[in-house]
């Protein structure tokens, strides 16, 4: 039948299937859409993802909530005060509960407008939370940037890896649209799943954080940024990813590229940083370091960049390696 | 119709493909045809812009591919079984490819079972045999219902109904008036598929003809003749455009001269001729000849090839 159905066709004539013609980038978007949905592995670590980010702000709500009882009965034995219990959880052991602390956070030592604001304000309310307590929700963003980045990777270099990619710019012989699209929905998806699993995790931390009379609303200062740019960091993480591992074309290659630039270089940095202050400057400029300032809810500790220059650094780190990933593959055998 | 300008592909100081220049008509199948490495496959990458030239330019109805609005309603390709993920199953396979050119879902599940991919269509395509990933493969290609059709080995693979039903597909789709470019290393497939051969070895075109032409080894006919005077019968029949080998004292091989004429000459010389046969080149033969020192990893060893067969260029 569907013989009879294309021979009927004159081939010298115009397209024979009239619904649709030709590609469109909206086009190349559903298919890429289609691609990421229709492999189970793919919609699973995703899945595992938002659980994990989850799974690590409630314990971080958790540790955050024993600093905050330990602290309340030091406090107790000193001296006695009612409403204390929040802001003394980080000025007594700054930084110990959430790896992305800052160190210099404190009540007392205001550093500029911006911690003036922590110290006091809600009004009617408990006291203000501390910005420790402020990030609770984005602490899971430390394991969510090592799956999303791992998941860019693959979903690009395993185009490569089973010879996708032939069909794909068969299809989209220009390439570069079928790589745009890639990276939209590879950024669109990681920042609702940064952001979807920040916000699920204020919704599970604040009765935690309850627990200790800590408490956490969408209105405290810098929180709803922070719920948001744990989206937009993972977004912006996942395009540089990606774009490794479509400069890479290998799946493990460019997984073990792209932890290595994200998780190791930052270590090394930390373990160098007394050879020379420009490691620790250079460092800050690093993707996971500058992109770790998106999620802040505090105040920023002198020298390093701030939310919106951390933004903008990992930012052109995204842009660089989308571009020259287009580039490249453009010029490409494949 | 494919055109193909000077085309020319290195990898490395390897020249896979030597500036070649062809064209595959509509309306004909036209065989690809090489041993392993001689360049089919490279020249059929670049014809739908997976491998860059490195110099010259081949054009698909009347335009490079990727330039094309509808590349997938242009040119249909199967250039490798597994160009798959492996985890998807064959009909989200269709429908990703389908979807970059707004093809609906009636026309995926024509190809679907035009292919005979029915009843694994909704499997994963890494449990699929060779011959299933074959058919997948060539129902990407037929998706777009396109007017080109490149098809790399597609018989690979595929048991004896497969192969047959590709022949068949391939003679359908030119009698309707489509381009097919098929490629093989087997002679015998091409015998009975094409109607034009493309020959390629090493990167060069070694003949670009009617199968007819390229069987009958450019049109010359080829008579085993044993004669009692075969020196005679020589000097008889010798003379423009007839090429006349001996081979025993009394066995000769003539060319460029039918069996009637060869007949007709000792006849009037009054020369017996004890045997007359009319040899037909089979494909095969005239493949030897043609790729023979052409073939990039020829075994070693044996040294019965060539003796008689002339050099071709």
């Amino acid at each position: 039948m569907s013989t009879a159905t294309t021979s009927k066709n004159p081939p010298e004539s115009a397209p024979a299937d009239p619904t649709g013609s030709g590609v469109s980038f909206l086009r190349v978007l559903k298919s890429e859409w289609i691609k990421v949905t229709t492999v189970p592995s793919t919609v699973i670590l995703l899945a595992v993802t938002v659980l994990v980010m989850v799974g690590l702000a409630a314990g971080a709500a958790w540790g955050t909530v024993q600093l905050a009882n330990e602290a309340a009965d030091r406090a107790t034995q000193s001296a006695p005060s009612a409403g204390a219990t929040a802001e003394a959880a980080p000025t007594a052991v700054p930084g110990a509960a959430v790896p992305t602390a800052v160190p210099t956070e404190g009540a007392g030592v205001p550093t500029d407008g911006a911690a003036g604001d922590s110290a006091d304000d809600s009004p009617g309310g408990p006291p203000a939370a501390s910005s420790l307590v402020r990030e609770v929700p984005s602490s899971g963003v430390l394991f969510g940037q090592l799956l999303i980045a791992s998941l860019a990777v693959v979903l690009v270099a395993s185009e490569w890896g089973t010879g996708m990619i032939r069909s794909t710019f068969s299809a989209v012989p220009k390439r570069t649209p079928a790589l745009l699209a890639k990276n939209l929905i590879i950024a669109v998806v990681s920042f609702i799943v940064g952001a979807g699993a920040a916000f699920i995790s204020f919704l599970v931390a604040r009765p935690i954080l309850g627990s200790a009379d800590l408490s956490l609303s969408l209105g405290d200062d810098g929180v709803l940024a922070s719920i948001l740019n744990t989206g937009t960091f993972l977004a912006l993480l996942a395009v540089f990813s990606m774009g490794i591992g479509t400069l890479l074309r290998n799946t493990a290659g460019g997984v073990v590229t792209a932890i290595g630039v994200i998780f190791v270089l930052p270590l090394v940095a930390t373990i160098l940083q007394n050879l020379g202050d420009w490691i620790s400057d250079a460092a800050r400029f690093l993707p996971s370091n500058a992109g770790a300032q998106l999620v802040m809810a505090g105040t920023t500790a002198e020298g390093d960049l701030t939310q919106l220059q951390g933004g903008l650094v990992l930012g052109a780190w995204a842009a660089v390696l989308l571009i020259t990933s287009i580039v490249v593959t453009k010029k490409r055998d494949v | 119709m494919i055109e193909a300008h000077g085309l020319a592909k290195r990898f490395g100081d390897k020249t896979a493909v030597d500036g070649i220049t062809f064209s595959v008509q509509p309306g004909k199948v036209t065989g690809f045809l090489g041993p392993n490495g001689a360049g089919k496959s490279t020249t059929m990458r670049m014809i739908v812009g997976l491998d860059r030239p490195t110099a010259g330019s081949v054009r698909v109805n009347g335009a490079p591919y990727a330039s094309h609005k509808a590349p997938l309603r242009e040119v249909g390709a199967l250039l490798e079984a597994r160009a798959v993920h492996p985890r998807r199953t064959a009909y989200n396979h269709l429908r990703a490819l389908a979807a970059t050119h707004g093809i609906g879902k009636k026309r995926i599940n024509q190809v679907i079972e035009q292919t005979g991919l029915g009843p694994v269509a909704k499997k994963r395509v890494g449990s699929f045999s060779m011959g299933m990933g074959q058919r997948l493969g060539i129902a990407v290609a037929l998706l777009g219902d396109p007017r080109t059709l490149i098809f790399d080995e597609p018989v690979n693979g595929l048991d004896p109904e497969g192969v047959q039903w590709v022949r068949h597909l391939a003679r359908g789709l030119a009698a309707e008036g489509r381009t097919v470019f098929i490629s093989s290393h087997l002679m015998s497939e091409m015998a009975v598929t094409a109607d034009h051969l493309i020959v390629i070895g090493r990167g060069r075109i070694l003949a670009d003809a009617p199968m007819e032409q390229v069987i009958a080894g450019g049109g010359r006919e080829r008579s085993l003749v044993r004669s009692d005077d075969a020196a005679a019968l020589a000097a008889a029949i010798g003379s423009d455009g007839v090429e006349v080998r001996r081979l025993a004292p009394d066995q000769l091989v003539v060319l460029g001269l039918s069996a009637r004429g060869i007949a007709e000459a000792a006849l009037s010389r009054r020369i017996l001729v004890t045997e007359l046969t009319p040899q037909t080149t089979s494909l095969e033969d005239a493949y030897m000849e043609l790729t023979h020192g052409e073939v990039e990893y020829e075994s070693q060893g044996i040294e019965q090839g060539g003796k008689e067969t002339p050099n071709h260029p």
